[in-house]
């Protein structure tokens, strides 16, 4: 018999999260938090991290080679570029889902 | 890609793999999947957890509902990599002029009334995210979207709001019309999970 549980989509939102945010890697936390809250609207970072997430976050198909190499340059590997370029993508991505699920449940929790 | 070692492979193990999968597949592997395999237990793994369940996973939604939505959110997101990637998944399962109906304009586009709803609300978490109230979801569900579909597709656009910003920023390399389409057919018939 096929059994078919439904996605807990909360749960492996917060899993991703806690992973590229909280968990060991290349560079900082702090800084891959700083870059997740930057693409998502937040205050600058430092240079030139700042940068490179602002961008991702608001236009990210205008993000220049030279936005990627300063940050290259700046963490002097490829797997730190790119854990801060997946940190800002994913700070994107998860406000959108943690104001879509906020309006949601205004909804679906509302007194009858 | 502007970062090489991504292209390449991290390690023995990924650099073969990638050249197999290329080579028995007939063209380059895509972009998309060298990331997937890339700095996995980093990223690949929870990410690829997450748009498997929410892309292959138990949902109101059909598979080419899903990938139209993942379709749409890349054009909000001006990607074209992912409108290409994703327009053809939903093409096996579609035809192919309605999935371009949809891209060009899901109001008017022969898809059902909830799928337009869905979208609707989608488009405004995209674009418009602190613009996004009660009164979409309500919209949305007052449509005939259920709660769970309208998580369901709430879980698609967060991702592809990830995917399409990680994708521009490493500037994907743009298969063909032709890789895509073969590229669909893996995607379907191996999924998302790393």
């Amino acid at each position: 018999m096929k059994v078919s549980i439904k996605p807990d989509h909360r749960a492996l939102a917060e899993a991703l999260r806690r992973r590229v945010l909280e968990g060991p890697g290349e560079t900082r936390p702090e800084l891959r938090l700083a870059s997740a809250e930057r693409a998502a609207g937040g205050p600058a970072s430092e240079a030139p991290f700042d940068d490179l997430a602002r961008q991702i976050g608001e236009a990210t198909h205008r993000v220049t080679d030279a936005q990627v190499s300063s940050v290259l340059t700046a963490t002097g590997s490829e797997k730190a570029t790119f854990e801060i370029i997946v940190a800002a993508a994913l700070g994107a991505g998860l406000s959108r889902w943690q104001q879509a699920m906020k309006v949601l449940d205004e909804v679906t929790n509302a007194p009858a | 890609m502007r970062l090489p070692e991504i292209e390449r492979g991290d390690g023995v193990a990924n650099r073969l793999l990638i050249s197999f999968i290329s080579m028995v597949s007939g063209m380059r592997l895509p972009d998309a999947a060298r990331v997937a395999f890339y700095h996995k237990d980093f990223f690949g793994t929870p990410m690829g957890a997450w748009t498997q369940a929410a892309m292959r996973g138990p949902s109101p939604w059909r598979v080419a509902e899903r990938e139209l939505m993942a379709c749409m959110v890349a054009k909000w997101n001006a990607c074209a990599f992912c409108v290409g990637a994703h327009g053809a998944v939903a093409a096996k399962e579609m035809q192919r002029p309605a999935v371009d109906e949809v891209i060009s304009d899901f109001h008017a586009a022969p898809i059902s009334g909830r799928l337009k709803s869905a979208l609707a609300f989608l488009e405004v978490m995209t674009l418009r995210p602190k613009d996004l109230k009660a009164e979409h979801a309500m919209a949305a569900l007052s449509a005939g979207v259920s709660a769970q579909a309208l998580i369901d597709a709430i879980a698609v656009g967060a991702l592809f709001s990830i995917v399409t910003r990680y994708a521009d920023a490493l500037d994907f390399a743009m298969p063909t019309p032709e890789e895509f389409e073969r590229a669909a057919n893996m995607l379907l018939k191996r999924g998302y999970a790393s």
